[in-house]
């Protein structure tokens, strides 16, 4: 029982991780109908912006998921004004191979920076765990659990309670109109995808925290975006975050209670049976909104 | 509502050629005028390019040639975001509300050219829901859960948030039971008399040439008739369109 407890204490800390990596994503292809597959490359350089700016700045973590907000989001409406913009009337497919090209370019760039070492962030709290009762918390994972949450409610917040929120959510669900009341959509477009790669770089520092990365552990992050996206759909933020939690929450399950190599048969198996039960996949997905 | 609608908002389309693929135009060198005070109606058979003109004059679609003008002055390049700025609304065919935002929310969508200006905002919110009281019991319902009537209400009280001179309307009475399309069209005609231009585009030739003081047809993209109601008889024009030979004596 106690075992179940810790998995899923466990697994709630390592699903708001995969959240904060995951809303992005689902913002863009909520919003923007942009399936972003270089999201991953974005939440990688996050990670190595937090070891960099700990290395050279002597930043902690928690300062660089700060600073990371305003690089990533600039560095988010640079590709949408330089790449985006120019194939946002192109096939759905045309963009998806523009940003493949970013995916390419960047994480190429990465490797001949970086190399493919892979890297850890260690910091004073690394190692130091919590005590509650039977159950033990690794106090970095409760630290970028709390970030991650925090972050989360603030986009959500931001999304339903602002001016600029309701007017994403209204482009999201008829773009036409959202331009005859006069909302700028391509200005909000790049809003949007630099939010959504903002919070890619900030996932990206809380993710690094926590887990070893190299340039390529990118396929890995977006591999795993896009199976929260599909876990919890694109109805909204608290929709990632049930998609984030379900995918954290059966990982540390299965890894108590089945042989390591048996977790993502499990996670992919039931992906699998989610998809059979829709029947159109990432389609089905599409056609509910943020 | 305001005096500003009551002298200015005419609208002109000249020799506007567009369509949705560069091969394909759907529009052939259509020109149109719309008055102020006015209740203009562009009629004609399926795919004859009455939607497609509406999306020229809102913006949304940029016309491959001729120009768009309003009180004279060019507008064709104005970006469609910022034509509500100028006076100018769109109301597009189908049910356009945002369906998962409140009733209260679409409405202040209606008013973001007000931009910060919050006490501008609210004084408009404050005037529609006095023209249209029965919104302030659905205000924080989902407009998407409303019926297609209460919806076309919420578009209309929408559209008149920003206070526009210039009414573009895309088959009002679309999906409506007949008694609130009735009410529909009452209320274009209502704020016709307030001094705004109304351009409509409608399939349902008897409610529009009921409403209209000026006509024109089109076919296949190109202007085909114009003048004021009584120059046109509906039934041979339907007939027309439809390719219905007339009845014995000229009958319907």
């Amino acid at each position: 029982m106690v075992l179940l407890l810790q998995a899923v204490a466990d697994g709630v800390l390592l699903g708001l991780l995969y959240t904060v990596m995951a809303v992005g994503l689902s913002l863009t292809l909520g919003v923007l109908g942009i399936v972003n597959v270089a999201h991953g490359t974005f939440v990688v350089l996050g990670s190595f912006f937090a070891l960099g700016a700990l290395r050279v700045l002597g930043w902690d973590p928690l300062v660089s998921v700060v600073a990371a907000l305003p690089v990533f989001f600039l560095a988010g409406a640079v590709v949408d004004r330089v790449l985006i913009r120019r194939v946002a009337r192109a096939p759905q497919l045309l963009g998806l191979l523009v940003l493949f090209g970013v995916m390419v370019a960047v994480e190429s760039a990465a490797i001949l920076l970086w190399t493919t070492d892979t890297r850890v962030i260690t910091v004073p709290y690394t190692n130091r765990a919590l005590h509650l009762g039977a159950i033990t918390l690794s106090e970095v994972r409760l630290i970028a659990g709390g970030i991650a949450l925090l972050l989360v409610v603030l986009l959500h917040a931001g999304l339903r309670l602002t001016r600029f929120g309701k007017a994403i959510r209204a482009m999201a669900q008829n773009r036409d109109v959202a331009m005859v009341l006069g909302i700028d959509v391509g200005w909000l477009s790049m809003v949007v995808f630099g939010l959504g790669t903002a919070t890619a770089g900030a996932g990206g520092v809380v993710l690094g925290m926590v887990f070893p990365f190299d340039p390529q552990t990118q396929i890995q992050w977006l591999s795993w975006a896009f199976l929260v996206v599909l876990f919890g759909g694109l109805g909204g933020v608290g929709n990632t975050l049930a998609g984030g939690l379900t995918v954290g929450v059966i990982q540390a399950l299965a890894s108590v209670l089945l042989p390591f190599r048996y977790v993502f048969l499990v996670l992919y198996g039931l992906l699998a049976a989610i998809l059979i039960v829709k029947g159109q996949g990432l389609a089905a997905v599409r056609t509910r909104r943020i | 509502m305001s005096a500003q609608a009551a002298f200015r908002g005419k609208v002109e389309a000249r020799g506007v050629v567009a369509g949705y693929d560069t091969a394909h135009h759907v529009l052939r060198g259509v020109s149109l005028v719309a008055q102020p005070g006015r209740v203009t109606v562009v009629l004609g058979p399926n795919g004859a390019g009455k939607s497609t003109v509406l999306r020229v004059l809102s913006g949304l679609l940029p016309p491959a040639q001729g120009t768009v003008l309003l009180d004279g002055e060019d507008i064709t390049a104005v970006p469609p975001h910022h034509r509500l700025r100028l006076g100018i609304a769109f109301l597009p065919q189908g049910r356009s509300v945002f369906p998962e935002l409140t009733v209260h929310e679409n409405l202040e969508l209606g008013g973001w050219i007000f931009g910060a200006d919050r006490a501008r905002l609210r004084r408009a919110l404050d005037a529609t829901y006095g023209r249209y009281p029965q919104l302030a019991a659905w205000r924080q319902k989902l407009a998407g859960s409303l019926s297609g009537g209460q919806q076309r209400l919420v578009e209309i009280a929408r559209l008149l948030v920003a206070d526009p001179r210039v009414l573009l309307v895309d088959e009002p009475g679309a999906g409506l039971a007949p008694g609130i399309a009735t009410q529909v069209y009452e209320e274009l005609a209502a704020l016709c008399r307030e001094g705004r231009t109304v351009l409509l585009v409608d399939q349902n030739v008897q409610a529009a040439l009921a409403l209209a003081n000026y006509v024109y047809t089109l076919e296949s993209g190109r202007n085909q008739l114009s003048g004021t109601p009584a120059d046109f008889d509906v039934a041979s024009l339907v007939r027309g369109w439809l390719r219905v030979p007339a009845g014995p004596g000229g009958a319907p």
